[in-house]
């Protein structure tokens, strides 16, 4: 259980590291010469609100896992499937990166095939359930293109096919 | 009484068969647009602005009333049953309401949703028929220092809506607030971390922040459920079948948690800037401090969803109100309202009433008629509401991203807003991987901005903060904030202490 175990020392350490880099960078910012409050005023305050809370909570963490011991590692294994994650992840980020320049079209077509391949259950995998799959794909991103571009005047990137 | 002549006659007018057909379209439209998430009830009133044009006045404006009501009351169902909010104001309506579905009671949640919309607007819109030029009176005295108060109460509100967990949800917060941080500052311009990219400029897009915790996080979610053969659990739908869904009994016991929630909607739906989304939230707060059985709420009771569907249909008539009189929008959706008012060669303002006094009338008489055929065209939708949800989950949901991106690209023909919805939903993933609440960081980061700038805004108008003390509604908002805030911590403490000892 690494998110229980160790969530809250995760969680602290980043607000810590974070409230650190932004107060650095709001110390940076220019003052205002007209009013007692400038722009580095917010962030300045944010992070250091952030920064002493994040203490808090790490000096909490550290006491009570002190007085616990280890008793609450006895758990049941988690149950995650990180690697359809992760897959799942880059597909939505390799989509977003092409949206533009592939064109909505064939970047949706592409992502939403293979996103319906990784998520659905090996028993729905076969041949015949894909060629489905496909046709979802294909009827579904060119309803959508098409309401967008002729029902609602959004025009969607056209990219490599221009029409 | 001269209001209920005009409006009664003006109700005649929108009662003719094809204005009703219109607004019937207009609600539906409304009623898509606010249910898909990524695609907003301020996106569906532009589309449908260009298309009043050639209708006349009073058509255009029952059209465009239509479709916002229609387009703030559908969140609610992708909220209840997809647990994402369709549109910001249904936020709250998630907390509740999934849980609620989850449980079996889809359909009783979304009745009770749909229910208390149609109770929220109604209250508001007999305040607004009424007390309309009144009203708008006192909200024209608040000057920012007033505005900065209730901005702080909401933040504030974070340390109730995570009481139990306040240092987390606190910090969870306050990263919300970071990002409100970003682009040009409020007053001068000043660019703050933006490491040097241009687009991030404007700051983070509300919407895209939304898809991304809300939309995003969930699909990552559900793509890391490992496959054990067994089908998934799927929203059940209770066999009942009666039109309004809710015995009287039901209805009884919420009704003064409705009639605060609709004050708290119409209160903040007067003040131009705060919006629909963030009275729907505090007045789940709000809810949550009242009732008598607070460690309930998120489990999937219905005072939840009440709260927060009450609360964001009364800003509707609360943002028409000065709207309609001075002409100030308080929103998105109404800015665009009054775009359609200025295209039809109507200016809003305290004139509009003397002027134009029929069509005035006249929009109230459609935002009545427009509820009431919400409220029925949602009752009939909900068994094919769910229906969709016979979808496989892995076929639903990459459909869903798809829209979201769309909806994340169309608000501003921007493609940096589709990318940042990634970041978001990263950002999602890894709160409910550590347990971290993502309500309060969107309060925070729905707030943040204004918090700021009425604050600065206040600062240069009166110089000094200690001037805001000579403002008696500020103090009110500000002393209770801070009294809810000492309580919290003090709570906190000595309840964490009660935790140790076991």
């Amino acid at each position: 259980m690494f998110w229980k175990k160790y969530g809250d020392y995760v969680t602290s350490c980043f607000f810590i590291l974070i409230s650190i880099g932004m107060y650095m960078m709001a110390v940076a910012l220019p003052k205002s010469k007209i009013m007692s409050i400038g722009p580095d005023f917010m962030p300045k305050l944010v992070s250091t609100v952030t920064g002493a809370l994040a203490v808090l909570l790490l000096v909490k963490t550290i006491y009570k896992s002190r007085k616990n011991g280890s008793a609450t590692a006895e758990e049941s294994p988690e149950d995650c499937d990180y690697k359809k994650m992760l897959s799942s992840l880059i597909l939505i980020l390799i989509y977003v990166f092409i949206f533009q320049p592939a064109g909505f079209i064939l970047a949706t077509m592409l992502y939403l095939i293979c996103q319906f391949i990784v998520l659905a259950p090996p028993p729905e995998r076969t041949k015949k359930k894909i060629i489905g799959l496909v046709i979802i794909d294909v009827v579904f991103t060119l309803v959508v293109f098409y309401l967008f571009r002729y029902g609602f005047e959004i025009v969607l990137p056209a990219g490599l096919l221009s029409i | 009484m001269d209001a209920l002549t005009q409006f009664l006659g003006a109700f005649v007018n929108v009662c003719q068969p094809v204005s009703l057909l219109f607004m019937v379209a207009g609600v539906i439209i409304g009623i898509i647009f606010g249910s898909i998430p990524g695609l907003s009830a301020a996106m569906a009133v532009a589309l449908i602005l260009p298309l009043t044009f050639s209708m006349k006045a009073v058509m255009g404006m029952n059209m465009l009333v239509a479709v916002y009501i229609g387009g703030i009351s559908g969140g609610l169902i992708s909220a209840i049953l997809l647990n994402m909010p369709g549109t910001a104001s249904s936020i709250a309506t998630c907390f509740d309401g999934h849980p609620m579905a989850m449980k079996g009671q889809a359909g009783k949640a979304l009745h009770y949703g749909i229910v208390f919309s149609f109770i929220g607007s109604v209250f508001s819109f007999i305040v607004l028929t009424f007390f309309a030029p009144k009203m708008a009176a006192i909200a024209l005295k608040f000057t920012p220092a007033e505005n900065f108060g209730i901005c702080f109460f909401a933040l504030v509100m974070v340390a109730v809506l995570s009481s139990g967990d306040l240092l987390r949800g606190l910090l969870s917060g306050l990263f919300g607030l970071m990002f409100t941080q970003v682009g040009m500052a409020p007053i001068d311009g000043t660019i703050r971390f933006t490491f040097g990219n241009t687009n991030m400029m404007a700051g983070f897009d509300t919407l895209s922040t939304l898809i991304g915790i809300f939309a995003i996080s969930e699909i990552l979610i559900t793509a890391e459920e490992r496959y054990t053969g067994k089908t998934a659990q799927l929203i059940q739908m209770e066999e009942k079948t009666s039109i309004i869904g809710l015995t009287w009994d039901e209805f009884k016991v919420q009704i003064p948690n409705a009639i605060r929630s609709a004050l708290i909607g119409l209160g903040i739906g007067i003040l131009p800037g705060i919006g629909g989304s963030t009275s729907g939230m505090l007045s789940y707060v709000m809810a949550k401090k009242a009732s008598k059985h607070p460690e309930k709420f998120g489990t999937g009771i219905p005072d939840g969803i009440v709260a927060t569907e009450t609360a964001n249909n009364a800003t509707i008539g609360g943002a028409l109100i000065p709207l309609l009189v001075l002409g100030i929008p308080g929103d998105g959706v109404t800015a665009m309202m009054l775009g359609g008012f200025l295209i039809h060669g109507l200016s809003a303002g305290p004139l509009l009433f003397v002027k134009n006094a029929d069509v005035v009338y006249g929009i109230f008489a459609a935002c009545v008629v427009c509820i009431t055929i919400m409220l029925l065209v949602e009752s009939l939708g909900i068994r094919f509401f769910v229906k969709l949800l016979k979808i496989p989950k892995y076929i639903l949901m990459p459909c869903i991203l798809v829209l979201c991106c769309v909806g994340a690209y169309a608000a501003n023909s921007r493609i940096f807003d589709v990318q940042s919805t990634i970041l978001f939903g990263i950002i999602g993933y890894l709160y409910h991987k550590l347990g971290l609440k993502t309500t309060p960081f969107i309060l925070c980061f729905l707030v943040g901005g204004m918090v700021e700038t009425y604050l600065r805004r206040g600062i240069m108008q009166y110089k000094s903060f200690a001037a805001f003390f000579n403002r008696p509604i500020f103090d009110v908002f500000f002393f209770i904030a801070v009294a809810i805030l000492i309580w919290s911590i003090y709570k906190e403490s000595t309840g964490g202490r009660k935790v140790d000892e076991d």
